[in-house]
């Protein structure tokens, strides 16, 4: 911070902001996109992802490569549970996207209240050999080595979506589904195991980021929400339901959110995702991203 | 029997909460996910005016439904703009922006510490401390509120509010102003909501925002729907019924620093449960 003061640190925070709700938003989109619902449990997934990596190395003392990789499937797996033994009944029901909003909101309670009562609400911290980090300085600002696997993460996470969506068969699937379920189920894709995928590859990527927000910061049985929020907040100001949109508004969110509180205190965060996505739901419902 | 007064009076104030909420989200068709908000602003307004100004406390109850009203106001003109699923969105935010207030406007509200040592109602001279006496006021207020609820339901206003849950796109050919009807039912549930934290405040006499988060707001909604949507005895058999479930769960045998987490897991499966099998729930006449 020799020559520019605090904005390096300030632009280095918001990147990192971007990257962590971008991972929660891109599954969230996906699975708005085809689905037409808010799924209200996906930023618990997050939580799943951490608290299972958490358990593996402190429990069973597994190496944290290992019980990174079981994280990130058993948080796909939980989503598609969660799809299988909820919403999918739903949908085969016609039942309105205001019963699977609640739904959702259920599902949200109950797996917080479950990781609660299995690891206490106590905050904990995931961490590699003794813990200290390696940083770096990036123009003046100041960046440890988790930090840049989060951001190489989201952005990797996000290009492979966008080939997999435009350049594979299962892709154009996908928008198919996402255009007209019913269309799609006609010309003969097995929509709800489309559906089921996406419900695996968003949590599954939502864990990842829940795992690595674990190395960064910590993990506790709310941080679910907390991204979540992040998450459609970041989803509805880029475009709801495409990747690109996903991508762009989380990280336009993140920097609001870090220059927002450049005057004031860091608790403030929130209010202002939350007056964005007011403001943009007024002037802009459909995000910067779309018409 | 003091134990059993507890949950008698911790009833009626989710009672109120509920038939508050039930008229917005039952009667109309509004998903509000900021119930918890207003009742927040009910609470604190009635603690602040209370304690640092030594204010009756059924002055201060009005101070808090001055608040809650203007303050809806505002919201409900950003909200009334919308519907469905961006309407439930859009309320969660503003749960949130004010659970915020709460949480940093440190001057005033103490932030996480919370506000401590709030008095008890007095009238003429006569403090409702007995927790039985405080007990027949809270009933007092249901009764209130829900035959002011039963009346609005069966107005006129009522019956145009129930048009606007069906098709609110053919009661404005009618000529009506749909957004002021959203409008007005929505300052009604705050006003509602801020009684119900008035009490809460003076019952427990302590307050901290972790009472008024969204999860508050998800518990009042799970309270109306497990009741049934538009039916005001519901959202009263709702209430009792999910005060009581988590006591008798710590009954047969959980320790207590689970109660507060098996509370959360009860309504949060009971969602789920009502969403798959009875969305109107119990005996409501309006599925979501």
């Amino acid at each position: 911070m020799r020559f520019m003061g605090i904005i390096p640190q300030l632009v280095v925070n918001s990147i990192i902001a971007g990257a962590i709700y971008s991972m929660i938003a891109l599954g969230f989109n996906m699975i708005y996109g085809a689905t037409k619902f808010f799924n209200l449990a996906h930023g618990v997934m997050a939580a799943v992802g951490g608290y299972v990596v958490f358990f593996l190395t402190h429990s069973f003392g597994l190496s944290v490569w290992i019980s990174v990789v079981i994280g990130v499937l058993a948080a796909g797996g939980f989503g598609v549970l969660t799809d299988v033994l909820v919403y999918q009944p739903l949908r085969r029901r016609q039942a309105s996207q205001l019963i699977l909003l609640v739904a959702s909101l259920g599902v949200f309670t109950v797996l917080q209240a479950l990781i609660a009562m299995i690891f206490t609400s106590q905050f904990k911290t995931l961490s590699i050999g003794n813990g200290v980090q390696q940083t770096y300085n990036l123009f003046g600002g100041i960046i440890t080595t988790t930090q840049i696997v989060l951001v190489l993460c989201a952005v990797g996470c996000t290009m492979g979506l966008l080939i997999l969506l435009n350049k594979t068969r299962f892709g154009r699937a996908i928008k198919a589904v996402s255009d007209d379920e019913e269309v799609a189920r006609i010309v003969g894709i097995n929509t709800d195991r489309i559906v089921r995928w996406l419900f695996f590859i968003g949590s599954a990527i939502s864990g990842l980021g829940g795992i690595l927000v674990g190395y960064d910061t910590g993990i506790e049985p709310t941080m679910g929400l907390a991204l979540l929020l992040g998450g459609v907040v970041g989803s509805i100001i880029g475009g709801i339901g495409t990747i690109g949109g996903a991508f762009v508004g989380s990280f336009l969110l993140g920097f609001i959110e870090n220059f927002g509180i450049w005057h004031i205190s860091g608790e403030w965060k929130s209010a202002i995702a939350y007056t964005v996505l007011i403001l943009f739901l007024i002037f802009r419902p459909r995000g910067i991203l779309k018409k | 029997m003091e134990y059993i007064i507890h949950l008698a009076i911790l009833t009626s104030i989710f009672a109120i909460l509920g038939i508050g909420l039930n008229l917005v989200v039952g009667y109309t068709g509004l998903l509000s996910v900021a119930h918890a908000a207003f009742y927040g602003i009910g609470s604190y307004a009635t603690a602040i005016f209370m304690k640092s100004f030594g204010v009756n406390f059924f002055i201060a109850l009005l101070i808090g439904i001055i608040f809650s009203a203007i303050a809806s106001f505002l919201i409900g003109l950003v909200l009334s703009r919308f519907k469905d699923d961006y309407y439930a969105l859009a309320s969660l935010g503003f749960n949130i922006i004010v659970w915020s207030i709460f949480l940093n406007w440190q001057s005033v509200t103490r932030g996480p510490l919370g506000i401590p040592a709030i008095g008890r109602p007095e009238l003429f001279g006569f403090v409702f401390s007995e927790n039985i006496f405080f007990l027949i006021l809270s009933l007092i207020f249901v009764a209130l509120v829900f035959g002011v609820s039963v009346f609005i339901g069966n107005s006129s206003f009522g019956r145009v509010l129930k048009a606007i849950r069906e098709d609110e796109k053919a009661i404005q050919v009618f000529g009506y102003n749909t957004q002021m009807y959203k409008l007005t039912i929505f300052v009604i549930g705050a006003v509602l909501a801020s009684v119900a934290g008035s009490l809460y405040a003076t019952y427990i006499t302590f307050i901290d925002p972790t009472a008024f988060n969204v999860m508050e707001s998800v518990f009042v909604l799970s309270i109306i729907i497990l009741g049934g949507l538009a039916n005001l005895k519901g959202s009263v058999i709702g209430a009792l019924f999910l005060i009581l479930l988590p006591e008798l769960l710590r009954f047969v045998g959980f320790p207590s620093d689970v109660a507060a987490q098996m509370r959360q897991l009860v309504y949060g499966l009971l969602l789920v449960l009502l969403m798959l099998y009875r969305p109107q729930g119990l005996m409501g006449e309006y599925k979501l």
